[in-house]
């Protein structure tokens, strides 16, 4: 049973890295620029301190999550597992909140603060985020089977 | 004889153990409860009005007024239920280390706990993290995507949402520390079948 739950938390592992691979790309390579009134108007992911953030959380995580499959196959680490999973599970959520909070004022803009939608303009821009921004997503419900995982193999 | 002074020893250090843990535990617990109780307070009730004159029309002015609410923000709105939750699952740990002692499923008492909380753990850092950054570009505006800040206008709204935030921060740290310590719990659970003394 501890070696069927280690295979499957070493499965859902190499999908997390994935799934934060495929966010940090997407989320990096996401740039666009439109002509409005003579001005040329460019975003870039690193205009905003909260999409910087989602890819400097989701490179933390993805990087604990290669480390810890290398350490799996060693077994003498496996209390402090579980605790460092509960700290990738918290950098995780925390970064998908902070970027899907600032992406939906993006999205929508908001009335009341004056701030006009911006993906109107640059279609493009937002069509990557979406995808990194679910990608994100996914990590952080993967890493929260993880932990469980990780918490019944030491009950 | 030796066995059994190697009982008593067992039996002697394993009443004593939790002791010392279960009122930290509980003290974190009050002060947790209270940091998330007063983040949600503080933002729950967070609204300033404004009134601008818009125009002049002959000698009378037109005035328009304008109000900052916590609900004209989806993330702030997500920050305010999170830290309710937070503070309700509190209350519940409490009441349940306090009255419920002998409350418990297949002996899953532990487990339940320690799960719990980390549900809360996750849940709490959303909330403030999305708060965090939406108060940021509040504060400092995008000058990318033509977003002037809003807190050179509305001041008190900018502080209370300030001080709600520290606030939530500090009852993330605490139940950082409170779920660290539930997993300790559950990992240093004694067997009841081994005859070795726990170390």
């Amino acid at each position: 049973m501890a070696k069927i739950n280690k295979i499957f938390s070493n499965i859902l592992r190499l999908l997390a890295v994935a799934a934060t691979v495929v966010a940090i790309v997407f989320m990096v390579t996401s740039h666009d620029s439109a002509q409005v009134l003579n001005l040329t108007f460019t975003v870039k992911y690193s205009y905003t301190p909260a999409f910087k953030f989602f890819v400097i959380g989701e490179a933390i995580a993805g990087g604990y999550t290669v480390i810890s499959i290398l350490l799996s196959f060693k077994t003498l680490f496996w209390r402090l597992i579980v605790i460092l999973d509960m700290v990738a599970t918290v950098l995780l959520a925390s970064s998908i909140s902070a970027a899907l909070a600032i992406a939906q004022v993006g999205k929508k803009g908001s009335t009341h603060a004056g701030w006009l939608p911006v993906c109107g303009q640059v279609p493009h821009f937002c069509d990557q985020v979406t995808v990194a921004l679910l990608a994100g997503f996914a990590a952080a419900v993967i890493y929260f089977v993880i932990l469980l995982c990780s918490l019944y193999a030491v009950l | 004889m030796a066995l059994q002074n190697e009982d008593k020893l067992e039996v002697g250090y394993s009443s004593l153990q939790p002791k010392p843990k279960k009122w930290v535990l509980l003290m974190l617990r009050l002060l947790a409860f209270f940091a998330t109780a007063a983040a949600t307070v503080v933002m729950g009730l967070n609204k300033e009005t404004k009134t601008l004159v818009v125009a002049t029309v002959g000698t009378t002015p037109i005035k328009a007024t304008l109000t900052a609410k916590f609900q004209h923000t989806p993330a702030f709105v997500f920050f305010v239920i999170a830290n309710g939750l937070a503070s309700i699952h509190n209350l519940v740990m409490i009441m349940g280390d306090l009255c419920g002692q002998k409350l418990d499923y297949k002996g899953l008492r532990l487990a339940m706990i320690a799960i719990l909380d980390m549900m809360t753990v996750a849940l709490i850092s959303g909330g403030a993290s999305a708060a965090a950054f939406m108060a940021e570009l509040g504060k400092n505006g995008n000058s990318h995507a033509r977003w002037n800040s809003i807190c050179d206008k509305y001041k008190t709204f900018c502080d209370h949402g300030g001080g709600a935030l520290i606030a939530s921060f500090a009852g993330l740290i605490l139940m950082l520390i409170i779920s660290v310590m539930s997993i300790i719990k559950l990992l240093i659970k004694p067997k009841p079948d081994s005859t070795t003394v726990v170390p």
